[in-house]
C-alpha cells in the first residue's frame, strides 16, 4: 500500500476525527467532576479537615475559579502533557499513569493475541466441521467463558494453578524486573483476561467463516479444485477477518475495563489498578488522569483498525481514498 | 446403400461423446417440500463441440452445470444416475478422486463475474494458485508470464498491469475475461459456461460472444454454453439441448432444431425471439413456470401447451429418436410439424 495523496489525506481526516473525540471526552470528564454533589474539599480531606485547610485546598486546586477559567486550565494542561496532580501525595498524575502504563499495555495485549492465537483456528475449525461433535462442545465452552466474568475466571485460576497444584505463583508480578520471573507470573492473568475472547472470537470467525464460505468467489475456487487448506486459511480467512478487526476495535474497551478486575485480583501494578485506587480514595485528579489515557489508547487503537482494514480490503481502501478527497 | 451392415449412424457417431449423462434426477428440500430440480436427464455431451443448453430460469440448467462438477448446494438431498465422463462415472468417485477432475479436466465459467473473484485477492493471485493446482512446480515468473500470455487471447488489454489489479478495480465484461482466461488456463478437456453473458449488458455480452467464438478456433476441448437466450446458442453452438422444468425437452444439432422443432415448448421458445423482419410486437408463452415441488407424471410443458391430448397428461413422455442424431420428449413429436 503506497502512501498516495489520498491516502494522506484520509489519514489526516482520521486524525481530525479522532482528535474532536479526544476533546469531547476531556469535556465529558470536565463536566462530571465539575458536577460531582458535595464539597469537593471535604469529600478528598475527610470530614475532619479544618474550615482553613479546605480553603487552602480549594484555592490550591484552583477550585475558586470561575468554571471557564477551570476549563481553560484543565485543557491546557492536559495539551502540554499536564494530567494534574494528586491531590493526596502532590505526584504529577501523568508520572503516575506512565509508570504504570506498559503494564495494562502489555496485559492487554498478551489477552488479544492469545485469544486470536487460540480463537481463529479453533473457529475456523468450527467451521469447517460445521455439526461435529467438536463445534458443539467449542459452542458450549465458547458461551460459557464468554458468560464468566474475567475476575471470576482469574480467582478460579489462582485457586487451581497458585493454591492447589502450585505450579505458577499467586502475584501478579514481582518487581525484581527478571524477565522469566515476570513472564512466569504474567501467564495466569493473561489467560484470565483472554478466555472469554478467545471463545467471543472463535465464535466470531466460525459464523463469518461460515458466511464466507457459502460466497460465489468460493465456489470458484471449490471449481477449479484448490485444496481445502487453500481455500479455507489464504481465500476465506482473510474475509474473515474483517469483522474480527473490527470486534477487536470496539473490543480494546472492554478488555481494559477487564484488566482492571484482573489487575486487582492477581496484585499486578496497572491503570486498572490505579483507576480502582482513585475511585476508592475518591482522588479525582488521578480518576480523571487516568480515565483520559484509557480514552487515548482506545482512540488510537481504533485509529489503527481503521487503517488496517483498509491494508486488507482494497475496496475500503478505495473508499478512503474518495472519502479523503476534497469536496 | 450402407457400407456396414447394420450401420445407422453419421460419421460424427463412431466418437463415443466426451461426457454422456444418464438418468440424471437431483432433488432438494425446499420449505414447501422436495423439489425435483432434475428429473431424468440423460445427454450427451460430443466432443470438440459447442453445446447449448437453454432454458428459461428455474429450468434446471445452472443445477446441471453444478452437478457435471458435483458442486451441489447443501440443500440437496438425492443424486442418482450416471456421469459418464470420458469412461469414468464421476458418481462412483470419492471426494478426492473427483477433486482431480475439477480444475484439470473440467473448468467451469460462471453467471456472475462480479462475485466470482475474491475481492481481497488481486487477479494475478488467482490465476497463478490455479496454474499451481495444474502444475505445482511452476515458477512464479513462469506462472505470471502464463497468466499474462492468456489474458491477453482473451483481449485484456495492459495484462501486466491487471494481473496486479483487485476484482473491483475491472468492469463486469473484464472480469469475464478474466474467468475465461481462468478456465483457459487449465486446458480442460470440458469447459462449462454457466450464464457467461446474463449479468453483462448487451454490448459487452456481444463482445464475450464473439470472444468465445474466436475461441472454437484455439481450443480443442468440448464446451457446455448454457443461456437463457436461444437465438445467442443458435448463433454460437453446434448442439442444441432445451430444457424446461428440469427435464431435457429436446436436443439435437442446433440448425436442425432451430429449422425444424419437434417439441411445442422450443416452438414457442422461437417464436418468442425477436425476429428482425417482424412487426417487433413480442410474443411470450401463456401461462407459468412450472412448480420443482410437484407429483410428475405427466408431460411437464402440458399446463402451457396447446397440443395436449389425453396421453399427454397420464404419462411422462419419454425422451423418443427423430431420426438418427435429434430427441424429443413429446409424443406428438412426430405429427406436430411447424
Amino acid at each position: 500500500m503506497g502512501i498516495t495523496a489520498e491516502t494522506a489525506r484520509y489519514l489526516a481526516s482520521r486524525l481530525v476525527t479522532s482528535i474532536i473525540i479526544v476533546f469531547g471526552a476531556m469535556l465529558l470528564l470536565f463536566t462530571l467532576s465539575a458536577l460531582v454533589p458535595g464539597d469537593p474539599a471535604v469529600t478528598l480531606l475527610g470530614p475532619q479537615a479544618t474550615p482553613e485547610l479546605a480553603a487552602h485546598f480549594i484555592r490550591e486546586m484552583g477550585l475558586d475559579q470561575p468554571l471557564h477559567i477551570r476549563l481553560w486550565r484543565f485543557f491546557s494542561n492536559v495539551l502540554t502533557g499536564n494530567l494534574g496532580q494528586d491531590v493526596l501525595s502532590g505526584r504529577y498524575v501523568t508520572g503516575m499513569v506512565g509508570a504504570v502504563l506498559p503494564s495494562t499495555i502489555i496485559l492487554t495485549f498478551m489477552a488479544i493475541f492469545l485469544a486470536v492465537l487460540f480463537g481463529v483456528p479453533l473457529g475456523c475449525f468450527a467451521a469447517t466441521h460445521r455439526g461435529s461433535f467438536f463445534d458443539h462442545v467449542l459452542a458450549i465452552l465458547s458461551v460459557t467463558f464468554i458468560a464468566i466474568p474475567s475476575f471470576v475466571v482469574a480467582i478460579f485460576l489462582l485457586l487451581v494453578f497458585a493454591i492447589w497444584l502450585d505450579w505458577l505463583p499467586v502475584l501478579g508480578t514481582s518487581g525484581t524486573g527478571s524477565f522469566a520471573d515476570e513472564a512466569k507470573r504474567m501467564i495466569l492473568p493473561t489467560i484470565a483476561l483472554a478466555i472469554g475472547w478467545i471463545g467471543f472470537i472463535a465464535r466470531l470467525v466460525r459464523s463469518s467463516m461460515l458466511e464466507i464460505l457459502g460466497e460465489n468467489h468460493i465456489r470458484t475456487m471449490r471449481a477449479y479444485g484448490l485444496p481445502e487448506r487453500l481455500i479455507v486459511y489464504k481465500y476465506a480467512l482473510k474475509n474473515a477477518c474483517i469483522p474480527i478487526i473490527a470486534i477487536l476495535g470496539l473490543g480494546i474497551g472492554r478488555l481494559l475495563g477487564g484488566a482492571v478486575l484482573v489487575e486487582i485480583v492477581f496484585s499486578r501494578p496497572g491503570l486498572g489498578r490505579l483507576v480502582y485506587d482513585a475511585i476508592a480514595a475518591r482522588n479525582y485528579p488521578v480518576l480523571q488522569g487516568s480515565v483520559l489515557v484509557v480514552v487515548l489508547l482506545f482512540v488510537v487503537t481504533n485509529l489503527l483498525v481503521d487503517l488496517s482494514y483498509s491494508a486488507i480490503d482494497p475496496r475500503i481502501r478505495r473508499r478512503a481514498e474518495r472519502e479523503g478527497m476534497p469536496k | 446403400m450402407r457400407l456396414i451392415p447394420g450401420w445407422h449412424g453419421r460419421i460424427e457417431m463412431t466418437l463415443s461423446p466426451l461426457m454422456q449423462i444418464e438418468n440424471l434426477s437431483v432433488d432438494a428440500a425446499t420449505e414447501r417440500g422436495t423439489a425435483h430440480l432434475l428429473h431424468h436427464v440423460s445427454l450427451d455431451i460430443a466432443r470438440g463441440r459447442i453445446l447449448g443448453v437453454v432454458g428459461e430460469s428455474g429450468s434446471g440448467k445452472s443445477t446441471l452445470a453444478s452437478c457435471l462438477l458435483r458442486l451441489l448446494p447443501s440443500n440437496v438431498t438425492r443424486v442418482e444416475g450416471r456421469l459418464i465422463f470420458d469412461g469414468v462415472d464421476l458418481m462412483t468417485l470419492d471426494a478426492d478422486a473427483m477433486n482431480a477432475y475439477r480444475g484439470r479436466r473440467i473448468a467451469m465459467i460462471f453467471q456472475d463475474p462480479m462475485t466470482a473473484l475474491n475481492p481481497l485477492f488481486t487477479i494475478g493471485t488467482h490465476l497463478i494458485d490455479v496454474l499451481r493446482r495444474r502444475d505445482s512446480g511452476i515458477d512464479r515468473e513462469l506462472a505470471l508470464a502464463t497468466a499474462e500470455a492468456m489474458l491477453t487471447t482473451v483481449g485484456v488489454p495492459d495484462a501486466r498491469l491487471r494481473l496486479g489489479a483487485y476484482p473491483h478495480q475491472l468492469s463486469g465484461g473484464m472480469r469475464q475475461r478474466v474467468m475465461i482466461a481462468m478456465a483457459l488456463l487449465v486446458e480442460p478437456d470440458l469447459l462449462l459456461a454457466d450464464e457467461p453473458t446474463t449479468a453483462l449488458d448487451a454490448t459487452i455480452e456481444a463482445q464475450i460472444v464473439q470472444l468465445f467464438d474466436e475461441l472454437r478456433q484455439r481450443f480443442s476441448g468440448s464446451i457446455v454454453f448454457i443461456s437463457h437466450h436461444l437465438g445467442l446458442v443458435a448463433e454460437l453452438c453446434d448442439d442444441l439441448c432445451v430444457m424446461y422444468g428440469g427435464t431435457v425437452v429436446e436436443t439435437g444439432p442446433v440448425a436442425d432444431v432451430v429449422a425444424d422443432p419437434r417439441h411445442p415448448y422450443t416452438k414457442a421458445l422461437l417464436a418468442c425471439e425477436i425476429d428482425p423482419d417482424g412487426d417487433g410486437k413480442l410474443l411470450s408463452i401463456r401461462g407459468d413456470v412450472p412448480d420443482p415441488v410437484n407429483e410428475g407424471g405427466q408431460c411437464v410443458f402440458a399446463p402451457r401447451c396447446g397440443h395436449v391430448i389425453a396421453g399427454c397428461v397420464s404419462n411422462e413422455p419419454p425422451l423418443q429418436a427423430i431420426g438418427e442424431v435429434r430427441r424429443a420428449a413429446c409424443i406428438r413429436a412426430h405429427e406436430i410439424l411447424p
